[in-house]
């Protein structure tokens, strides 16, 4: 369950004239204080904004002395809001949060990350940490199918259900022009025996539908508009929770994984708090609560929430991230040609 | 004809009311010039500087390399082709439907005026969401018919566009129709002239300066709308420039910003180009005349005739403004995406949520609402006096100054906001002054974005007024602030009022510029809507836009009502 006290709280604190700082710092007062995890803190980040919301406040009630500020946006948006920063000569991030790794590898490649090998990441599994400690992974999204319910009642169990005929013109996925996930997953299932681009070629000879990002999958599908879409599982766990027609399945051949890891900037001014920020995240503590907002935890050993599988239950599909990252303009060329780009 | 001929003795005046005008104020017309390079040129050059730059040193290799590229020009023809097609259809759109309102007998005109503006306030992508799922296939159109125009292709983006946008041209071109004498088309008639030659030869002559200057905005709010080309030209594989830039910024690669640099000058040399369209078009245009507004109808219709016309006026607005707003309204009320409009599915939960437990919504609404009306006043205040400036014909200065205000408006949001970050994260380099990551950054942002249709509805309103109007009143022993207060204010009033109406509403719905530069505290409502939608939350962002749309038009009915006041008390004195 959601803690909703807080938000409400901070409401009633809002209309009252006074700020929210002095409503957290009050509230966790009691607690222990740790010298040096103190001062502001800038946190850039992709992750939907009450999720950002709750990381932020149980770290503030961990460390009163320090405070977080958040900035959100699409990871496309918040890259490109780096970037404008290092052009115009000082980057204003400490901590950054987004969607993928190869991201990050490209950050690390332009020398903008701070190497922080955090005690913590000797629980998640190596696959998924920087082996030079630039960044982590925090969680696991796996990208698997979503299927409107009523428009179809068995479930599929394999990706080739998009290239049969019977789905002729019924499935949607996101571009990897605009969405950075997709462009990871265009990488890795092309670099698959049994997919490769002959899938994407299958897919869109059988008209495969795309859109602008893993929201407008979730709609096309719920709406009942396409049957199957590649989709983000939080996503579609979360909508099927809420009650929308629609089940997630994860195909036999294996998904790919996209972490959301965290790294540290290298022009940081509170390198204390950042590691401090980023061992809260990988920690225990932090990772239950990932897993109570609704992801699948990284963490060894942590259940993953209702309707979502754990690491260790789903078949993983990788390539080279620094691969990826050199192929990732031609990957996206070759795609634009398959489906008809003008 | 009119217009030409009684130009010309007004031009030999003007050459010594220029001299006598400007002397002394010369260095107030230099700080001015000064203040705009600053504001609007500055941020720009440095994003151009990054399209001529490679490696530190100077180079065109960006330009070759793009222009050579068949899908930048694929990309600029697709532009021009959504540009042009959208264009005209806001352009006949907003002209026919200022023309019926300003001079046919209908009745319920402030309603209708109204439902008018609904397509500008809801998001575009609501407005497109609406409309697909009205042309679907579980659609009525559909259902009824059988068949459905595909809106995911060209001519879906050009509907879409022209009918998000023709209110631009309505609201600057109303108030220019009411303006026109209505003695100039009896004189006309009773010369013969046929009611068609009356209107092609006297009225949209006359009406020019409003119809080319919305027309200007809508060509340029059609340039660099982002929203609905996404939506629609993905799925169809169109891209045009709005969207190939947004697609070269997120692509991460090294020359990610200098390749989006290059493409946005030739956005912007479109841009231009529309510009200077319209200023030949408005070069022979000057009236002469001072006319009071007439809101009396000048075109009778028979009641069956009038009755077919008022109902084909609402089935129109039905179709462009309600249903958009239905759809929206209805999807706020469903509990989870998807699930059918039955009542077991509805509930007031996702309202219960965004205004009683999500804490932003409410700092949201407080802060795009000072914002908005800070920007007004900024923009109301020094957008006249560049207008009047422009009027007065002072040169080549102020026509300049006009060319670098557009620039900012026409540039899609993303990049602007990424020339906000270069230029004012440090004015000087190795200085902050803290102004990026404020909720300054975002009110500068919004005055440099929307401060030339403040320009335009001033300059607009300043067209019709003859310039004998205001030497009468100096001759008369007004000057300053009296002459503005008692003969020009009362005068212009509608066509300010129509700029600073339309600031304000585009800085309440901004969207793409603030996504990049808001920060903790300082969250706008477009903000919040574009982090529900990215987040899968569709429904609270229905909600929340649900009761803002009902609150502008809440807003809309107590502005129409002080207008009203406003006629009777202050413009009975004149």
């Amino acid at each position: 369950m959601r803690n909703y006290l807080l938000p409400v709280l901070a409401l009633a604190a809002f209309s009252a004239g006074c700020s929210q700082e002095a409503l957290e710092s009050s509230e966790a007062a009691g607690e222990e204080k740790k010298a040096g995890v103190s001062g502001t803190l800038s946190f850039y980040t992709s992750q939907p904004d009450e999720d950002a919301q709750a990381l932020v406040t149980a770290f503030g009630e961990k460390y009163p002395e320090a405070k977080v500020e958040t900035f959100r946006s699409g990871t496309e948006e918040v890259i490109s809001k780096l970037q404008a920063e290092q052009q115009a000569g000082s980057v204003q991030a400490d901590v950054l949060l987004v969607a993928d790794a190869v991201t990050f590898e490209s950050l690390k490649e332009e020398d903008m990350l701070l190497n922080y090998a955090s005690p913590e990441a000797e629980h998640i599994p190596e696959d998924f940490v920087d082996p030079d400690g630039a960044y982590a992974g925090t969680k696991v999204m796996a990208t698997g199918l979503v299927v409107n319910t009523k428009e179809e009642s068995k479930m599929p169990t394999s990706w080739s259900v998009l290239t049969e005929e019977a789905s002729k013109g019924k499935s949607i996925m996101p571009s990897p022009f605009y969405s950075g996930a997709a462009a990871y997953n265009l990488g890795v299932l092309t670099r698959q025996d049994d997919l490769g681009w002959d899938f994407y070629k299958n897919v869109k000879a059988n008209g495969m539908g795309i859109t602008k990002g893993n929201g407008g999958v979730l709609e096309a599908v719920a709406s009942g508009e396409k049957t199957y879409g590649m989709v983000v599982d939080f996503v579609a766990a979360r909508a099927k929770q809420e009650g929308s027609p629609v089940e997630l399945v994860y195909p036999e051949e294996g998904v790919p994984v996209i972490t959301e890891p965290i790294g540290i900037m290298k022009g940081t001014d509170n390198e204390e708090t950042a590691k401090a920020f980023v061992d809260f995240v990988l920690s225990e503590e932090g990772q239950k609560l990932a897993a109570e907002i609704g992801y699948t935890p990284i963490r060894e050993g942590i259940a993953a929430p209702e309707g979502l599988r754990t690491l260790d239950e789903m078949n993983i599909l990788t390539a080279e991230t620094s691969e990826l990252l050199k192929a990732r303009e031609e990957d996206k060329e070759l795609f634009g040609g398959i489906f008809g780009q003008q | 004809m009119i217009s030409h001929s009684s130009a010309a003795p007004e031009k030999r005046t003007e050459a010594p009311s220029f001299f006598s005008f400007f002397h002394p104020k010369k260095w107030f017309m230099a700080i001015g010039f000064l203040l705009v390079v600053l504001v609007f040129v500055v941020p720009v050059f440095r994003l151009v500087l990054l399209s001529v730059l490679e490696d530190g040193s100077w180079s065109a290799a960006h330009y070759s390399r793009i222009l050579w590229e068949a899908a930048t020009w694929t990309a600029v023809k697709n532009t021009l082709y959504a540009v042009a097609g959208s264009t005209v259809l806001s352009l006949a759109l907003g002209v026919s439907m200022a023309w019926t309102m300003a001079y046919v007998n209908v009745r319920g005109k402030r309603w209708m005026q109204l439902f008018i503006f609904l397509p500008f306030i809801i998001p575009s992508y609501i407005t497109t969401l609406a409309w697909i799922q009205f042309l679907g296939k579980s659609g009525p159109v559909f259902s009824l018919f059988g068949w459905a125009p595909n809106l995911y292709s060209m001519g879906g983006i050009i509907f879409l566009l022209g009918i998000s946008h023709y209110p631009l041209v309505y609201l600057f071109t109303v108030d220019v129709f009411r303006k026109i004498p209505r003695e100039l088309e009896e004189a006309a008639k009773t010369a013969g002239a046929s009611r068609r030659h009356v209107l092609f030869k006297i009225v949209l002559p006359l009406a020019l300066p409003g119809i080319a200057g919305g027309g200007l905005l809508a060509f340029l709010t059609n340039l660099d709308n982002f929203g609905i080309p996404a939506f629609l030209g993905i799925p169809a594989n169109i891209r045009v420039l709005s969207t190939y830039i947004y697609e070269q910024i997120v692509g991460f690669g090294p020359s990610a910003f200098a390749r989006a640099a290059v493409l946005s000058v030739l956005l912007g040399a479109i841009a231009l180009a529309g510009t200077c369209v319209q200023g030949l078009l408005l070069k022979r245009s000057r009236v002469t005349e001072t006319a009071p507004r007439d809101t009396l109808p000048r075109v009778y219709l028979t009641p069956i005739r009038q009755r077919m016309l008022e109902a084909g006026l609402w089935l129109f607005l039905a179709l462009t403004s309600f249903v958009p707003f239905l759809v929206m309204g209805a999807l706020s009320l469903i509990k989870a995406y998807g699930l059918p409009f039955r009542l077991e599915n509805l509930s007031l939960k996702n309202y219960h949520y965004v205004f009683l437990e999500d804490a932003k919504t409410g700092s949201a609404l407080w802060n795009s609402v000072s914002l908005a009306v800070l920007t007004m006043g900024i923009c109301l205040v020094a957008g006249t006096a560049l207008a009047y400036v422009r009027y007065r014909g002072g040169g080549l200065l102020p026509k300049w100054m006009e060319l670098f205000v557009t620039i900012p408006y026409a540039l899609p949001g993303t990049v602007l906001a990424l020339c906000m970050i270069f230029a004012w994260m440090q004015p000087v380099p190795g200085w902050n002054p803290g102004l990026y990551g404020s909720v300054w950054i975002l009110l500068i942002a919004y005055v440099t974005r929307f401060f030339v249709l403040q320009v335009r509805g001033s300059y607009t309103a300043l067209l019709q007024v003859d310039p004998s109007m205001e030497e009468a009143a100096r001759v008369s022993g007004a000057h300053g602030w009296v002459k503005w207060r008692r003969v020009l204010l009362p005068l212009l009033f509608p066509g300010l009022a129509g700029g600073a109406l339309l600031v304000f509403l585009m800085v309440l719905t901004e969207l793409t510029v603030s996504s990049l530069l808001w920060s903790t505290g300082s969250e706008t409502i477009g903000v919040v809507i574009f982090n529900y939608e990215q987040a899968g939350y569709t429904t609270y962002s229905t909600a929340f836009a649900s009761v803002l749309v009902l609150a502008i038009l809440a807003g809309g009915l107590l502005f129409t009502a002080w207008g009203k006041w406003w006629e009777r008390k202050v413009m009975k004195k004149q």
